[in-house]
């Protein structure tokens, strides 16, 4: 770390061995160098949670103002202010369009590009690898990638993709369709899928490791010694906080502390985690709990907003299709056979159960993202983060007026509050094309996009 | 919506875009369900020109007056093909035919008539809904009919990547519009001018005219609709004949011609002309170029054929829906859509 008597550079890490640590805005860092003044970066999220809802309970009868929200929403009441709550927004490549079934992995793998993916069972013309015909995926460019193009470079990371259920990324998830799909949100290329860091231990050394991970040899000498990844930064952030003044030095303890209590919780898991049956295969530091993985995911990605470590975010919540059970909600049975309720009103009810026991976890998040101020702003009023589903009906595998809701005003970009309904088919690429306008990123098509929204502005 | 892939090319998908400015327009889409009913072609797409919520939920009585029997192409879920209507344009006004059917009462006191659409936000937004239609056809394997100003049709041609869509599953676009050889503009080109101008200089693929020459030469006979739809104790086209002129009266039809060239380009109801190039003047008038490579080709009328049209006409218009069988899940592994050679232009 470099220290001087000017403002502290936005980009300060606290280092130590194999340790870089970005730091949250500061007093201290406004104005920068130069008499400028400080850049508040806009951060953009994807939230995707599987098989969409029971929109009889995720969609009010009314427009306009956002007033009582639906029973799925009811967790968002404290943040009407600070929502967009979007109607009839269309994703066509997830439908068919003569490719048969499938639209789970339709759902997800087009939703972030408006392009319906390529199945794999009758076309291998990609090439071959080791002399073999490999199975060719063929998806599109999301959104996210478009956005980390053209900024990433300001921060660490150009984007950072984060997910909670399934790894696996070769042969058949969805009637021909990849796994590929199912389980990646971002795509870097149509060919070249960005998975999701699963592991809360591998998103946090990825997050604070010196070029993206702890060397093994940190590793395990910290393990050793059961050491705190801040006992390495200690020398750095004592430097720091003499040239900070009361307020910023408490924004720093705060900081550091939530940190602290990511990675306890992380080792806590580690320690306990065998003792949880999660309903499915977890890599071996997963919590199985739902909520307290999506908390420690959510945790990380607020730190990584908070730090400006990157600015875009997909985060896949699970793999379309999803069938995890939720005992913790005793909702034992999977979730994907539920949504295939045929109109069943008991299995109609724990669909909707789950949907609210997610809108529950995330409405936790936005709290905490909410609670963090940028100067004027809270860290949520200068974000948007976008919840969604690529199908809307699980039962009937709907992919129009589909489940989205936009936390957050993207910087004072975006004018929340508000429910807003589009005509028919109007595709959700529309919404995309908004927000990279909000991100900076000018562009006048995108995937099936027929124009931006600027009723979103107005 | 769960579907099983299709393996077997189905029949034409037809996209209607329609100013619904006479009763004609009204006979014509009334035509084109009963071919669909009939299985030769399949309307996958209907939207209206005409910047009234009105003419669109009379278009949605009509899709759904033949719900079960037509063909929804893409797949929603228990909500009806979406009805596109311009949020623009040049037509506007209610029209007698299409609004006083709305108002049609059965003796329970109900409506005779039930639509999905209450608001500008239960109609499709126009791009999208034809581009939608096209993804979900078979390559080459789509007619767009417009019937009414150019308006629609040119914003999606210049919308996105809609293009490159209309190149891959268009096979010919058959326009209600135009007269030829020459004459005095008319009205569907006169409308939007630069639209016209427009869809006549950059559609990539066949356009067939269907000027307005051809106005007048057929009527659709007031006995028909008096004495052939028995079947029915309530009829929305039927209404709508009725409200459009003092019966019994015979309706010069033009938009239907339109239709039924599309879907049977080689019966002969027909003559066409040699290619050519359609130009459209300041003015609105049209003239026609012979030119060998020539995209555009327009239709001739065969006064030796009337006779027939008009039979097929009433047939078809007055046709009763068949429900259509339950689907069937076909084996897997078969023919993919994009190895089928586009069909080649009707008249080659």
């Amino acid at each position: 770390m470099t220290i001087t008597r000017k403002a502290l550079q936005r980009r300060t890490f606290l280092r130590g061995m194999g340790v870089a640590m970005g730091l949250p805005l500061l007093d201290a860092m406004v104005p920068a160098l130069y008499g400028k003044e400080i850049e508040t970066p806009v951060r953009m999220a994807y939230v995707y949670v599987p098989i969409g809802a029971i929109m009889d309970h995720w969609n009010p009868t009314y427009t306009g103002q956002l007033r009582e929200l639906p029973r799925i929403l009811k967790p968002m009441e404290p943040f009407r202010e600070n929502m967009l709550l979007l109607g009839n927004l269309t994703h066509n490549g997830g439908r068919a369009l003569l490719d048969g079934g499938g639209d789970h992995a339709r759902a997800t793998g087009g939703y972030l590009s408006g392009v319906q993916p390529r199945k794999i069972a009758e076309d291998s013309s990609y090439g071959d690898r080791n002399g073999k015909s490999v199975a060719a995926i063929k998806a599109g460019i999301t959104a996210d990638q478009i956005v980390a193009n053209q900024i990433g470079g300001k921060t660490r990371f150009a984007s950072l993709e984060v997910g909670m259920e399934d790894a696996q990324q070769s042969g058949n998830c969805d009637s021909g369709y990849s796994c590929s799909y199912t389980n990646n949100l971002a795509w870097k290329s149509e060919s070249q899928p960005l998975p999701p860091t699963l592991d809360p231990r591998a998103l946090f050394e990825r997050l604070f490791g010196d070029d993206g991970d702890l060397t093994p040899q940190a590793r395990d000498r910290r393990n050793l010694y059961r050491r705190s990844i801040l006992d390495y930064v200690t020398e750095d952030s004592k430097k720091l906080e003499t040239r900070l003044g009361p307020s910023d030095r408490s924004k720093l303890d705060q900081y550091l502390t939530s940190v602290r209590e990511v990675e306890v919780r992380i080792q806590q898991n580690e320690k306990h985690n065998q003792q949880v049956d999660p309903g499915m295969e977890k890599p071996g530091g997963t919590p199985g709990d739902f909520a307290e993985h999506f908390k420690l995911q959510s945790d990380m990605i607020t730190i990584a907003f908070q730090a400006d470590l990157t600015r875009t975010v997909t985060f896949l919540v699970g793999r379309e299709g999803s069938n995890r059970p939720y005992r913790e909600i005793n909702v034992p049975e999977g979730h994907h056979n539920l949504t295939h309720h045929r109109n069943n009103p008991e299995m109609i009810e724990k669909v909707a159960q789950i949907n609210c026991y997610h809108i529950r976890t995330f409405a936790a998040w936005m709290e905490k993202m909410k609670s963090h101020k940028e100067g004027d702003r809270t860290l949520l009023d200068n974000s948007m983060i976008c919840y969604g589903s690529g199908i809307a009906d699980g039962n009937k595998h709907t992919h129009e007026d589909l489940p989205t809701m936009i936390l957050g005003s993207g910087g004072g970009f975006l004018k929340t509050g508000r429910r807003i309904v589009y005509r028919r088919e109007t595709p959700i690429c529309n919404l995309y094309l908004t927000m990279m306008e909000a991100m900076g990123v000018q562009r006048e098509t995108f995937g099936d996009a027929t124009g931006h929204l600027p009723e979103l502005t107005a | 919506m769960l579907q099983p892939r299709q393996t077997e090319k189905p029949s034409v998908g037809i996209v209607l875009d329609t100013g619904l400015s006479r009763i004609d327009d009204v006979l014509a889409m009334a035509l084109l369900y009963g071919l669909d009913g009939k299985k030769e072609e399949r309307l996958v797409s209907v939207s209206v020109s005409r910047a009234n919520l009105k003419a669109a939920i009379y278009s949605d009585v009509v899709g759904r007056f033949y719900a079960g029997a037509v063909s929804g192409a893409i797949g929603f879920g228990g909500r009806t093909l979406p009805v596109g209507l311009a949020d623009s344009g040049p037509l506007k006004e209610d029209l007698p035919f299409f609004t006083q059917p709305l108002t049609h009462m059965m003796l329970d006191g109900k409506p005779a008539y039930n639509s999905d659409i209450k608001t500008d936000l239960d109609t499709a937004e126009i791009v999208a809904v034809v581009r939608n239609a096209l993804t979900a056809q078979w390559d080459g394997n789509t007619i767009i009919i417009v019937n009414g100003p150019a308006t629609n049709i040119a914003r999606v041609l210049a919308t996105g990547n809609s293009k490159d869509w209309i190149q891959r599953k268009v096979s010919l676009l058959v326009f209600a519009g135009g007269r030829f050889p020459n004459g005095p503009a008319e009205e569907n080109v006169k409308a939007d001018v630069a639209s016209a101008r427009r869809l006549f200089a950059e559609w990539p693929t066949p356009i067939v005219v269907c000027g307005a020459e051809m106005d007048g030469l057929v009527s659709y006979p007031g006995s028909s609709i008096e004495n052939d739809f028995a079947w029915s104790t309530a009829h929305p086209v039927v209404d709508a004949y009725k409200a459009a002129g003092k019966m019994p009266y015979d309706a010069p039809v033009w938009a239907m011609h339109a239709g039924l060239y599309a879907v049977r380009p080689k019966e002969g109801y027909f003559k066409v002309s040699d290619p050519g190039t359609v130009s459209v003047l300041e003015d609105g008038r049209t003239t026609f170029t012979p030119s060998g490579n020539g995209k555009h080709r327009h239709l001739i009328f065969d006064p030796a054929q009337k006779e027939r049209i008009v039979k097929t006409y009433t047939e078809l218009v007055s046709a009763k829906p068949v429900e259509k069988p339950a689907r069937s899940f076909p084996p897997k592994n078969q023919q993919k859509p994009e190895d089928v050679k586009k069909p080649e232009d009707p008249k080659k």
